[in-house]
């Protein structure tokens, strides 16, 4: 998929970081770090086990006051230190399989890191990424008739 | 609201929302189906009427509408032998929702990432 089929496709984060590409993207794959970073508001600690390598698993798992939230993924692309692809499941996705894609772009001192998550089905269901494409990009334009809460 | 509470709701609704988030997402894969949502944005429309605005058969139309409203974006009424649809946009908003949770818990792990970062930095100076 190129870039811009992507830009419309997901949840799209990024931020300049003042460190280097290597340092960041280590930081992805330690599990330490991991257990440092990765704790959202509210979660105690997390805990990361980790298999660094393509096809290689992870888990993390964030432990809130009175529930866990487990998520795992499998490594795709591990491309040090450029972009990291795993997938990512978790309660919160249901069973389905999303897919969380980092790029790490050096600028100077510091490092944009893009993080794009998708909730692209893997494997068999590589055909269905047209659809969501242009599911979302339909979204957005659906987007005036719809009232938040 | 206490900050546990805040993470809590954030993944049980995205537990409940996930499942019917697929059926947006599938239903509105497709442009006949988005064609029919576009067409309700206006006004709300018979089957039939609907059907006659695609060069394709009754039948046809017919599963796109049945698909539309298994993914809940549609409302049938039925009087007598007509069937009226009305759009329904709240999976939508779902949908808006769902991707406006993630893209908040990744800006707080980037930010999260940088602190970490720019801590580990001064360690090593």
């Amino acid at each position: 998929m190129n870039a811009a089929a992507k830009a419309t496709t997901a949840v799209i984060v990024r931020r300049m970081i003042a460190a280097t590409p290597e340092d960041l993207f280590d930081a992805w794959l330690d599990p330490e770090a991991l257990g440092i970073w990765m704790r959202p508001e509210g979660i105690r600690h997390t805990r990361a086990k980790l298999d660094a390598r393509v096809g290689g698993s992870y888990e993390i798992i964030m432990q809130g006051d009175t529930q866990t939230y487990p998520h795992h993924g499998v490594y795709q692309v591990i491309d040090r230190p450029h972009r990291l692809v795993f997938t990512w499941l978790s309660p919160g996705t249901e069973g389905l399989s999303t897919s969380v894609t980092v790029d790490f772009f050096a600028a100077g001192q510091r490092t944009e890191v893009v993080v794009t998550h998708e909730q692209l089905p893997h494997g068999a269901h590589e055909s269905h990424t047209q659809g969501w494409t242009s599911a979302l990009e339909r979204l957005a334009e659906f987007a005036p008739a719809v009232t938040l809460p | 609201m206490t900050p546990s509470l805040v993470f809590h709701t954030f993944t049980l609704m995205g537990e409940y929302k996930s499942i019917r988030l697929d059926a947006v997402f599938n239903a509105l894969g497709d442009p006949t189906r988005r064609a029919i949502l576009a067409r309700l944005q206006t006004a709300d429309a018979r089957v039939t009427d609907i059907a006659g605005d695609f060069p394709i058969s009754l039948n046809s139309v017919s599963k796109h509408i049945r698909m539309l409203e298994r993914a809940g974006l549609l409302r049938r009424t039925v009087t007598g032998r007509d069937h009226t649809l009305s759009l329904n946009a709240e999976p939508l908003a779902e949908a808006a929702e769902w991707m406006e949770h993630y893209r908040r818990f990744w800006e707080g792990r980037l930010a999260a990432l940088e602190a970490y970062a720019v801590k580990n930095q001064r360690k090593r100076k």
